[in-house]
């Protein structure tokens, strides 16, 4: 499975996300510009964290106006593995691969530290390797994640199964239902707060993310075997 | 040319922090009379254009790039010529 890194101007856990792959999963992995057009010979895309375009208008309004983005859309549509972690979760909100989007956090600071979630949904590509009703701590950063979405598209969430990752005993933001993590309908794109792939090894303190990657990576074996 | 200002707020049942904690300071100064603040932000536009084709200009742009209408809302209004 060959995975694409996308680096957006202004986009600064792309490092991160490339050696949680590279280094630690030992996965084939790339970084893309923004300014590509085709993401031809990926199975899969990730989005990473950061600020792309300086959080201009509102965090990831302008990243869907880039190259890459038609790419990235076309990669969902054909049911292919899509993630996007933080800024990367805000950007697939406003290309609509998401429903709802992230709003300012009530709190109206930046918060930055480890929170425990409790992992809703373990039948997805990239959660399988997680229990249902899982205890896990991930580290969040950010100022703009209190996920917001009207009533009718929480409940279509919830009936769906598309709520994969819930804050567990304190919400750090005000996000609605507790949503740290959603998936689309189809379950081929997931966006989350928190960051994965700050936890993938002892010396980060967790690797509770590192299941995450794993998981994605052996169902993408499975696929490519049968 | 036409000026154009666009105002883009939070839909009323969505919770605006910024707004309750401007609230919050303003009752701080001794004005307890104030009940609400809505912050939003607005854009001065000038379209060379005509009369007829600003509303769908406004709406297009409003629409593709300056309201996420999951949680925000807008109005704009044609501004005097400076």
């Amino acid at each position: 499975m060959k995975i694409a890194v996308v680096v957006f101007p202004g986009s600064n856990c792309d490092v991160d996300l490339y050696e949680a792959l590279h280094s630690v999963c030992h996965a084939d992995v790339e970084y893309v510009s923004h300014q590509q057009k085709s993401l031809a010979g990926f199975d899969a895309v990730m989005l990473p964290g950061g600020f792309s375009y300086g959080d201009y208008l509102r965090a990831g309004a302008i990243a869907r106006f880039t190259n890459i983005m038609p790419a990235i859309i076309k990669m969902a549509n054909e049911g292919k593995p899509v993630f996007g972690t933080c800024n990367g979760f805000q950007i697939l909100t406003e290309a609509g691969l998401l429903p709802g989007g992230l709003k300012r956090n009530d709190n109206q600071r930046f918060v930055c530290k480890t929170v425990p979630l409790e992992v809703v949904n373990s039948q997805t590509l990239f959660t399988s390797h997680y229990q249902d009703h899982e205890r896990i701590a991930l580290p969040i950063a950010h100022a703009d994640g209190s996920y917001y979405a009207d009533e009718k598209t929480l409940d279509e969430l919830e009936a769906n199964n598309q709520v994969v990752f819930r804050y567990a005993t304190e919400n750090p933001n005000g996000s609605l239902h507790n949503i740290a993590g959603i998936t689309n309908k189809q379950g081929n794109v997931l966006g989350m707060m928190p960051h994965p792939e700050r936890a993938v090894e002892t010396i980060l303190g967790s690797t509770d993310g590192l299941r995450l990657f794993e998981s994605l990576l052996e169902n993408g074996r499975i696929k490519v075997e049968a | 040319m036409i000026n154009v200002r666009i105002f883009v707020t939070y839909k009323q049942s969505v919770f605006d922090p910024q707004g309750e904690t401007i609230k919050e300071a303003i009752h701080s100064l001794g004005h307890g009379e104030v009940k609400t603040v809505k912050v939003g932000k607005f854009f001065d536009v000038t379209l060379d254009t005509n009369e007829d084709e600003v509303a769908m200009a406004v709406k297009e742009i409003a629409d593709q790039l300056l309201v996420n209408f999951n949680m925000e809302t807008y109005t704009y209004k044609v501004m005097e010529e400076a």
